[in-house]
C-alpha cells in the first residue's frame, strides 16, 4: 500500500465516523434558511456539503417524523406544482433555540482566533 | 405525543380479525367436543398474533422508534382480546360448556403480567425524550 493509498483509507475511515451525527446539523441549516419540503432539504444538504453528505428521502422523512414528535420541527401543507400537497417543514421556536445553543456550544469554538489559526496553517 | 401510530392501528385491525375468528373457532370446537381442533386453533391464533406483532412492530419502529419496550402493542392485544371475549359472552355466542368466569380469571392473570410490563415501560421512559430513545433521536 502506497502512502497515498493509506492516506485515502485513513481519510475515508475518519470521514465515515465524522459524518455520523452530521445529518441533523445539515437539516437544521436547511430549515434555518427557509421552510422546505423533503426534496429541497435533500438538495440543500447534498449541494451545500459539496456532495460529501448524501441522504435518502426515506431517511429524511424518518428523521423529520422524529423531530416533529419531539416538537423541534413542524410542517404545513402547501400546494405543489402538480400532484398532492407538499409538506413544508420548518423549525419551531424550540427547534430554533436548540439550534442556537448547539451552534454556540459546538460550532462557534471553531471560529476562535487560535483554532482558526491552526485550521489555516 | 403521538403514541397511536398507523402501524399500531393496522396491528389492532389484524388483532380484531384474528381474535374474532379465534373466538368463533373456540366456541364451535368446544361445543362439538373437537379437542384436537381446540389446541390447533389456539396454537394458530397465538402464532398468527405473534407474527402480526412482529411484522407491524418492526414497521412501527421504522416509522417512528417509540421506546416503549413493546408496551403499546401488548396493551392493544390485551384490550382487544379481553374486549372481544367479553362481547362474545354478552352477545351469547359462547358454547354451552364455556363459563364467563374463565374470561375474567384469564384477564386478571394477564393484567398482572401487563402491570409488570408497564413498570418496565415506565423505566424505559426515563431514558427517553417524548417517548423516543435519547440515543436514537439525532442522526
Amino acid at each position: 500500500m502506497t502512502t497515498e493509498e493509506k492516506l485515502q483509507e485513513l481519510l475515508s475511515s475518519w470521514e465515515e465516523t465524522y459524518k455520523k451525527g452530521q445529518l441533523t446539523l445539515w437539516i437544521f441549516l436547511a430549515l434555518k434558511e427557509e421552510q422546505k419540503y423533503v426534496d429541497e432539504i435533500k438538495r440543500f444538504v447534498e449541494e451545500q456539503s459539496n456532495h460529501t453528505m448524501t441522504c435518502e428521502e426515506q431517511s429524511l422523512y424518518r428523521v423529520l417524523r422524529k423531530f416533529e414528535h419531539v416538537g423541534i420541527v413542524d410542517h404545513e401543507l402547501q400546494k405543489g406544482n402538480k400532484g398532492p400537497d407538499r409538506k413544508y417543514y420548518f423549525l419551531t421556536g424550540l427547534g430554533q433555540d436548540l439550534f442556537n445553543r448547539f451552534v454556540s456550544r459546538n460550532i462557534h469554538l471553531f471560529f476562535s482566533p487560535s483554532i482558526k489559526n491552526l485550521l489555516n496553517t | 405525543m403521538k403514541s397511536i401510530t398507523p402501524y399500531l392501528l393496522k396491528f389492532a385491525a389484524a388483532a380484531i380479525i384474528l381474535t374474532t375468528i379465534f373466538r368463533f373457532c373456540l366456541s364451535y370446537t368446544i361445543e362439538h367436543g373437537l379437542v384436537a381442533m381446540i389446541i390447533i386453533s389456539a396454537a394458530l391464533y397465538g402464532g398468527l398474533m405473534a407474527l402480526a406483532g412482529w411484522h407491524f412492530g418492526k414497521q412501527d419502529g421504522e416509522y417512528l422508534p417509540i421506546f416503549d419496550v413493546g408496551f403499546r402493542f401488548h396493551l392493544t392485544t390485551f384490550l382487544i382480546h379481553v374486549g372481544i371475549s367479553e362481547l362474545w359472552f354478552a352477545a351469547g355466542f359462547q358454547s354451552r360448556f364455556e363459563k364467563v368466569q374463565v374470561i375474567h380469571i384469564t384477564a386478571l392473570i394477564w393484567l398482572v403480567f401487563l402491570l409488570i410490563h408497564f413498570f418496565f415501560y415506565l423505566y424505559a421512559r426515563k431514558k427517553s425524550i417524548n417517548g423516543l430513545n435519547r440515543n436514537d433521536l439525532f442522526e
